[in-house]
């Protein structure tokens, strides 16, 4: 129980420290805010703001207080009310907005970790058994490049093949499971080979180990010693690069979002970004922290169920 | 009778360019009721001869020769032939009790899984080995069942795999280096269970040590090994008390009860052997014959030696 509050209240200050930090950022980037948010949302990109427009819109947002004042409000209006805040320019409240997108995240970054995970998991397991035979050494390469290819351009490339070329699959759209096959793909490609690779080692590790041969010695069939012996150990290194893989998977997820117009929030923090929309920005980068940390709670919980000796004190 | 016989059995494992004679055309036959010890020092290969009875050896090792047990070749078997008789007909009592237990299993499902069938044949199995657990002195067996390996002691241990090795009731025990890494306490409490074994349930057993006290305890007739052959062959009695062969005087010399005389040099390479007998860089008898010819087992006195010495007597 202890153990639970101090990691709560780890989390808790992870959170804050990576809402300050991106507060901070983001008033650190070049331009007037309250200049730009003009430009996206009153006057067009090409017109200048009047000096009136800008007193007008800076003390609507109160942008001509010092940072710290700014950023203590927010925090305060988001903790006492769970008000993160409206939208400069949706004009809409954050919490709505990301209510809006944030399940299309969700479905994305979960399809493609079920999938990383599946596929990862089974041919690691499968390279393992088949130690420098000629499948393992294929396997080998195509990881390779699994882990060297950058996702947007695995986008681009799949999109070429599969929508352009063959017209199996929709360009981009949201709904239907279609549509999330291409997205899934190339966001998983590099979840897929980096948990491949190390179930791979992991399982050749264990099956070494001595309770593996006497296991043998005790006549078990072969995928009892997999199932029961070897895969519960081996899974220990695994499970840490499934945590690590989340954080890239939704890091990843900005981008590919973006590529395929999916509806989630990672097409929302980048125009946020660009419109300098601070307070959606702020909302986007908390459901993604906090997401981020719950999958490490998961993972941390999941070590001491795989492994009794492990206890958390 | 003879219960299992091995003929000529040979193992080199392949290691770069060379190769590695583990073993080389070892023979000899074990009876049924008794307590056949193989004695030797580290590296002897006495613990590979174990091993490739069940053929537990890593994939590269070469093994060649024929051991027969109940009228079938062990080594030419069929995989799902052999797991028939590893563990129920044939057992073996792994060195080094603590990795041979899965760390995350319990210990229970560690010894319920060698009874395979329905779960009434289960449950009577489970029967058998808990009692069998009473009987080698663990106490209140059925929370041991509950526990993981790490929450036991090393003598628990040990006393737990020889249950789990027993509990199938096999027709012949190989113990590899059971006492191995044992303090002496858990170790005089290994003779007992051995002792035990033997009177007690008449089991028929390879006992592979290094261990002079155990094996005089327990053997019935005793090998010697040196660089993967065998050197002396005989009654335990007349193997540990009036020894002939060079080596067999040197082991036991070097006993701490008798000395602890070293034997000096080291054993001979085992990618490029000595020509000649094995031994006699490091004999303090060695003639002009011994680096010469290679000295074939012979028999003397009731049992059997590989020294030219003998012909000097």
């Amino acid at each position: 129980m202890k153990y639970f509050l101090k990691k709560a209240g780890f989390m808790a200050f992870t959170v804050f420290a990576v809402c300050a930090l991106t507060f901070f950022l983001m008033n650190v980037i070049p331009g007037g805010t309250a200049e730009l948010i003009l430009k996206h949302t009153l006057i067009g990109l090409e017109e200048s703001a009047t000096e009136e427009q800008l007193i007008q819109f800076s003390s609507r947002y109160n942008l001509d207080d010092p940072l710290y004042l700014q950023f203590f409000s927010w925090v305060k209006e988001a903790v006492l009310r769970g008000d993160m805040g409206t939208s400069y320019v949706y004009k809409k409240p954050v919490i709505y907005l990301l209510a809006l997108r944030l399940p299309a995240t969700v479905q994305l970054a979960g399809a493609s970790m079920a999938l990383a995970i599946v596929v990862g998991v089974s041919l690691g397991i499968y390279s393992a058994l088949q130690e420098n035979r000629i499948s393992d050494h294929i396997l080998r390469i195509i990881t390779l490049f699994g882990v060297s290819m950058p996702g947007f351009w695995v986008a681009l490339i799949l999109i070429l093949i599969f929508s352009l070329k063959l017209k199996l699959v929709p360009v981009s759209g949201y709904g239907n499971l279609e549509n999330m096959l291409l997205p899934a793909a190339a966001l998983s490609l590099h979840s897929i080979a980096s948990i491949m690779r190390v179930t791979r080692t992991s399982m050749l590790e264990t099956l070494g180990q001595e309770y593996i041969r006497f296991a043998k010695a005790k006549g078990l069939p072969v995928w009892k010693i997999i199932s029961r012996h070897a895969l519960k150990n081996a899974m220990l290194p695994v499970i840490t690069v499934i945590g690590f893989q989340t954080g890239s998977l939704l890091g990843g997820a900005v981008v590919i979002e973006k590529i395929f117009a999916w509806p989630g929030i990672g097409g929302l923090l980048v125009d946020s970004i660009s419109a300098r929309d601070l307070p959606v920005v702020q909302g986007c980068v908390l459901a993604i922290v906090t997401m981020y940390l719950l999958v490490h709670f998961l993972v941390d919980m999941l070590y001491t169920h795989l492994d009794p000796r492990i206890r958390y004190g | 009778m003879s219960l299992l016989e091995v003929k000529d059995l040979s193992v080199e494992f392949p290691s770069g360019e060379n190769t590695v004679k583990a073993v080389s055309h070892v023979s000899f036959e074990i009876r049924e009721g008794e307590t056949f010890g193989i004695i030797g020092e580290s590296g002897s290969g006495k613990s590979v001869i174990g091993l490739s009875l069940l053929r537990l050896l890593p994939a590269n090792a070469k093994v060649s020769g024929r051991v027969f047990f109940q009228g079938q070749d062990l080594l030419s078997l069929k995989p799902s032939e052999l797991r028939k008789i590893r563990g129920k007909k044939i057992s073996l009592m792994p060195q080094n009790p603590a990795g041979a237990l899965n760390p995350v299993l319990k210990n229970g499902l560690q010894i319920e899984e060698v009874f395979e069938g329905n779960r009434d044949e289960k449950k009577e199995g489970m029967k058998k080995a808990l009692e069998l657990m009473k009987q080698l002195f663990l106490r209140d067996p059925e929370k041991l069942c509950t526990l993981y390996p790490h929450q036991l002691s090393g003598g628990m241990r040990q006393r737990l795999t020889a249950c789990i090795s027993l509990s199938f009731e096999p027709e012949i025990l190989v113990a590899d280096e059971p006492t191995k890494g044992l303090d002496p306490e858990a170790k005089a409490g290994a003779v007992d269970v051995f002792t035990k074994i033997k009177t007690e349930y008449k089991k028929t057993m390879l006992l592979i040590t290094h261990d002079l006290d155990l094996a005089f305890e327990v053997c019935d007739r005793i090998a010697v090994m040196y660089a993967g052959e065998i050197v002396e062959l005989d009654q335990a009695s007349k193997v540990l008390s009036t020894p002939l062969h060079p080596y067999t005087k040197g082991l036991i010399q070097a006993h701490p009860r008798n000395g602890l005389v070293p034997l000096s040099g080291q054993s001979p390479s085992r990618i490029k052997l000595p020509e000649g007998c094995l031994f006699h860089e490091r004999c303090r008898y060695s003639d002009v014959e011994c680096s010469i010819k290679h000295p074939e087992i012979k028999y003397y006195n009731g049992g059997l030696i590989r020294c030219h010495f003998l012909s000097l007597k």
